[in-house]
């Protein structure tokens, strides 16, 4: 591991009766980028930033934050931003004493910024935290999350209630913000198409797995959707991965793992097949429930 | 240290809970008793008057003791404040109030009694079992008995945070039968007379002794329960 790795996981493995929230993660964060973690509900993601936050405790393996184990370390958790989607807060508090107790937490925290975003959000200061809405809610959670500039700040599910406009003033901040204080940043989210631009490094987590860790650049034009002919397209494709099939008499839409050159292209163009480019998002449901299939192929193949 | 101080701070961003409803509590019990005292010797009753409302306040620690932990617990690990910081900068924090109002009763006792009972012969602090004792033992009876009753709230919290409605079970369950042995011995045994006479027995100063050890025993158990507590 080197002294540049923001976050390191070995082999990390949790538990809950019989259920596998986390199954043998390896996962290398580094610092100052912006990371998707990405998943369907119930998929670990947050199991995984609680681990990483202290917040919660494996069952074997090893979680490096900076260097150092962060469950109950003060000088590690110091340098963490974790609010998760269920956030509690203290029952009698208002809007503008949360921030007051996260301005005495983390240290780099910025009152201005708070004050600024509260407008922006709409968020009454003086109201009670449990009269709220859930958007409301989650307004406080991104504020805390931006304005405490901690070198490493996990949003989880961050957009939960807020309208178009709030998510969009959210996505904005994140990205001038990150443009001047640059720091480590793992959103969480299952809306991944309007954070997909956001994004430099994609984690896709399914069942407890990663089932992708790759840079979002190589994930654009990843996959490629062929559509024509059943035969034509069944030729063109040959061996490529096939993360999904849709056939309509004789017409096939298939999508396939593979980034076609030129020549591919001009090929496919000859061949009278439609080639159209798969979304992030698309990609990501592809592929999550391909892993899904071979799992269950896996297990009848065990039963065979 | 600096971020157990600053736990402290946390919990006295709202100033009511900690400070402004125990004392909102103790002068609301104490202007009623002196109320019922003037309304009482206006009647011509003879002799001393007591009132037992000090210990109001010593039952909404009971209820901060929870209070503290269900809902600041969970919030103080968003805070990126590690168990540990929390405890101590809870405890601390309230330590820091009962010794403050500890003392607040002692002097209040010195007044009591300079004025005669607050000129109606009363006795709301100064109570004779407890003031008859040295001024260290007077103070230490009320931070003790404040200390065990917070302690009691907070321990149960913490079960109940670290293993949720099974440990809120197996802890009740526990205590009962434990309580229902205690009662069947002794009558089983015919010694209820000689509990009784063992119980009048009890000094101010013993019950601060055991009374602290207890509230140690149960800091103890605390502490190892939300090591390992989750949100």
């Amino acid at each position: 591991m080197t002294q540049a790795t923001a976050i390191a996981i070995r082999d990390l493995t949790k538990t809950y009766k019989d259920l596998k929230a986390l199954d043998n993660i390896n996962l290398d964060l580094e610092p100052n980028r912006i990371y998707g973690l990405l998943g369907r509900n119930g998929a670990g993601k947050t199991t995984l930033m609680s681990i990483l936050t202290g917040q919660n405790f494996q069952d074997h393996g090893s979680v490096q934050v900076f260097g150092h184990e962060p469950f109950e370390n003060d000088a590690t958790l110091a340098r963490i931003c974790f609010i998760r989607e269920s956030q509690k807060y203290p029952d009698d508090f208002k809007v503008h004493q949360a921030f007051a107790a996260a301005s005495l937490f983390f240290e780099n925290w910025d009152q201005h910024l708070a004050q600024e975003l509260m407008k922006e959000f709409d968020l009454p200061a003086k109201r009670k935290i449990k009269k709220l809405s859930r958007g409301q809610l989650s307004a406080v959670g991104v504020i805390i999350g931006l304005a405490s500039r901690a070198e490493i700040t996990f949003f989880d599910e961050p957009y939960l209630g807020l309208d178009a406009v709030a998510r969009q003033i959210f996505y904005d901040r994140l990205v001038a913000d990150f443009a001047e204080y640059p720091r480590t940043i793992v959103l969480s989210s299952h809306l991944i198409d309007e954070v997909a631009n956001l994004l430099e490094h994609v984690i896709v987590i399914d069942k407890g797995q990663i089932v992708i860790d790759a840079d979002a650049e190589e994930l654009r034009g990843a996959a490629v959707t062929v559509t024509g002919d059943v035969a034509k397209v069944q030729e063109f494709i040959g061996t490529a991965k096939v993360l999904h099939r849709d056939a309509l008499g004789a017409l096939a839409s298939v999508t396939i793992e593979s980034q076609l050159d030129a020549g591919r292209r001009e090929q496919a163009k000859l061949m009278g097949l439609d080639l159209s480019p798969v979304s992030l998002q698309q990609f990501v449901v592809r592929s999550s429930l391909s892993s899904a299939s071979e799992r269950v192929d896996e297990k009848s193949e065990a039963w065979s | 240290m600096n971020r157990i101080i600053k736990v402290a701070r946390m919990q006295l961003i709202n100033k009511a809970t900690f400070i402004g409803i125990p004392l909102l509590i103790l002068f609301s019990a104490f202007l009623f008793t002196v109320v019922i005292w003037w309304l009482v010797r206006r009647n011509d009753a003879e002799g001393i008057l007591y009132g037992g409302g000090a210990q109001a306040p010593m039952w909404y620690f009971l209820a901060l003791g929870i209070q503290a932990l269900t809902l600041t617990f969970p919030f103080s690990l968003g805070m990126s404040i590690s168990r540990r910081s929390f405890y101590l900068g809870t405890l601390a924090l309230f330590a820091t109030c009962a010794l403050v109002l500890s003392v607040f009763y002692y002097l209040m006792g010195l007044v009591e009694t300079a004025t005669g009972g607050w000129w109606l012969d009363g006795r709301f602090f100064a109570l004779q079992w407890i003031s008859e004792n040295n001024w260290f033992i007077q103070i230490m009876f009320y931070f003790v008995l404040m200390v065990l009753l917070f302690m009691i709230g907070f321990l149960i919290a913490t079960i109940y945070m670290r293993w949720r409605q099974m440990g809120m079970v197996f802890f009740f369950t526990s205590l009962g039968i434990l309580v229902i042995g205690a009662i069947a011995l002794i009558t089983f045994t015919d010694t209820w007379m000689q509990f009784w006479e063992w119980v009048m027995t009890w000094s101010a100063g013993g019950v601060t002794l055991w009374g602290g050890l207890a509230a140690v025993l149960m800091a103890g158990c605390s502490y190892l329960t939300l090591r390992k507590a989750t949100a």
